[in-house]
């Protein structure tokens, strides 16, 4: 059952791994905020991601910039997701369970939308002309590309780092999670910094699409694939806690790539049974507040 | 008449179908401080609810300083000069001392006359709390969280001052503290509505005197005028 490998094959799956994590920490930082931060379960959050890829192809099918495209994919799908949460979710605000089946119901949606203007055929749009290949060291080559996604997933972890704990913008935010009520008394616009965090995500979602698709491809049913990526990053790291998302990322990432060279016959097992695991032994997560 | 700091005019306010205030009116002078007393239940907090915009009034009117505010959500009603001490201190737990205070920042107003309060100010008005200043709050005593939630309220750079029984579950010493500090900031000019239901640590202290009773202004008066009156205070407030 268990198949061998060589510890060539070990470096190059540790160095997907990297990338996927990497790929997983952009989708499912996003998710973690909202979730976190708004207590909101965006179900939308592979929608996102998939809309945002495809957006990505779109945009590098007209010759736009790489970087550019998922710069701008990032941006339109803030767009799109602040008018779902101001006009749609902010009506159910506390309210679970029709949270879950309105961002459950638009994930079809949007899938069922992206069907029809992108078929069903996958796309696979090439990396920037400077990031293909791989360089040499130690003997080895390491794909350039990967290791460039890992890159931006760590700078953009600082960054989120550096605005959640380091600024008062983000002060204001956690203020406005502590004590609603008292926070806007207090004269922090609440419902403002919320539909700017969830944009924020809706952003991060969309840019992780376009940075995955050289490697991942885009096609039907890559939003519900990604989705129980995001939920399993978000369970073994914890609720709003970046650097639990940026753990569990690469926990995840790992566990992905080995699991199906060493484990093919089992690649679920190996994916859902640590978030089972942590759900029944560590319920908050690795690094998770215990909610009240 | 020169319109007052803080008006209420005839206020209605539910809770569900629970009627709690009942056509209550009375007026903050500018400067002064105002003792709102009455016991456990007779809608003290709810009044100033009412004030910072939280309980929306189904009827009457409350004006700062002849504006109407009645209508305008919380953040509006901070913007124009109100800024509250909450009952039980309320304090954003998980984040520092320091941010505490930063998150409620605001320039003060045009003709404000008061040296504007900073941060640094905070601190020195309260060391213990520059001595905590990275602490989480959450960590910090009662009477730290205390000093903390009135620090946080200058920080607003306020016109009026709501304290919402600020003396509530602390040591005897620091109550005494803490009645300095409102001493302190009636002197410098503010003007303020003490929220207590003991009413020996609001006579010394006040100019006016208004005291509620189930949802009702039942008397309207002076620390002076409640002696004078012989009001009898056990009727409105249980025995103290
Ligand atoms: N959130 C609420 N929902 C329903 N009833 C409330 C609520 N808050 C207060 N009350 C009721 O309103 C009345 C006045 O309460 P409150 O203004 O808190 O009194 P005080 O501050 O003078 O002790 C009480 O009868 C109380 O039970
Ligand atoms: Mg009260």
């Amino acid at each position: 059952m268990m198949q061998q490998i060589t510890s060539a094959q070990v470096v190059i799956l540790a160095i997907n791994s990297f990338a996927l994590g990497g790929l997983l920490f952009l989708l499912s930082a996003g998710f973690s905020l909202i979730f976190g931060l708004m207590r909101i379960p965006n179900l939308m959050h592979g929608a996102f991601f998939m809309l945002g890829a495809y957006f990505g192809v779109s945009f590098l099918e007209w010759g736009m910039n790489f970087w550019l495209a998922a710069l701008l994919s990032g941006l339109a799908m803030a767009a799109i997701g602040g008018l779902i949460e101001r006009v749609l979710l902010r009506r159910l605000e506390g309210q679970v369970l029709p949270q879950v089946l309105l961002t459950l119901g638009f994930a079809f949606i949007i899938a069922d939308i992206c069907l029809m203007i992108w078929t069903g055929d996958p796309w696979q749009p090439t990396p920037p002309p400077e990031l293909r290949g791989a360089v040499q060291a130690m003997g080895m080559f390491f794909p350039l590309y990967r290791l460039m996604v890992l890159a931006v997933a760590v700078a953009v972890a600082i960054a989120l780092w550096i605005l959640v704990d380091w600024t008062r913008l983000g002060a204001m935010i956690r203020a406005g999670v502590d004590d609603p009520p008292i926070a806007r008394v207090v004269g922090i616009k609440v419902s403002q910094l919320f539909t700017l965090v969830f944009c924020l995500g809706a952003a991060l979602a969309a840019f992780a699409g376009v940075m995955g698709a050289p490697f991942l491809s885009v096609y039907p049913g890559l939003d519900f694939e990604m989705l129980p990526l995001a939920l399993i990053v978000v369970i073994l790291g914890g609720t709003g806690s970046l650097l639990g998302a940026l753990v569990g990322s690469f926990i995840l990432g790992f566990l992905y790539n080995f699991g199906q060279a060493m484990f093919p016959d089992l690649a679920y097992v190996i994916l859902f049974l640590p978030m089972l695991l942590i759900l029944v032994l560590r319920p908050q997560g690795l690094f998770g507040r215990v909610m009240t | 008449m020169a319109a007052s700091a803080l008006g209420l005019r005839e206020i209605d306010a539910f809770y569900g179908d629970s009627h709690i205030l009942q056509k209550v009116s009375f007026a903050l002078g500018e400067g002064r401080l105002l003792g709102l007393l009455g016991r456990n239940g007779a809608g003290k907090s709810t009044c100033i609810n009412v004030v910072v915009g939280l309980l929306p009034a189904r009827g009457g009117t409350v004006e700062v300083f002849g504006t109407d505010i009645t209508r305008l959500p919380p953040e509006s009603i901070a913007a124009r000069g109100v800024a509250l001490v909450p009952q039980g201190r309320r304090v954003f737990k998980s984040l520092t001392v320091r941010e505490n205070l930063l998150v409620a920042a605001r320039p003060p107003g045009a003709g404000s006359r008061h040296a504007p309060w900073t941060a640094e100010t905070v601190f020195g008005m309260f060391p213990r709390l520059a001595e905590r200043r990275h602490q989480i709050a959450a960590h910090l005593s009662g009477g730290e969280q205390q000093m903390l939630a009135i620090g946080r309220a200058l920080m607003a750079n306020p016109r009026v001052l709501l304290m919402d029984e600020p003396s509530e579950g602390l040591a005897p010493q620091i109550v005494a503290d803490v009645m300095a500090t409102v001493r302190t900031l009636k002197e410098s000019g503010l003007s303020i509505v003490l929220v207590e239901q003991n009413p020996r640590l609001v006579l010394d202290i006040a100019d006016d005197i208004v005291i509620l009773n189930s949802g009702r202004v039942a008397v309207v008066t002076t620390p002076a005028g409640l002696a004078r009156e012989g009001i009898d205070l056990t009727q409105h407030l249980g025995v103290y």
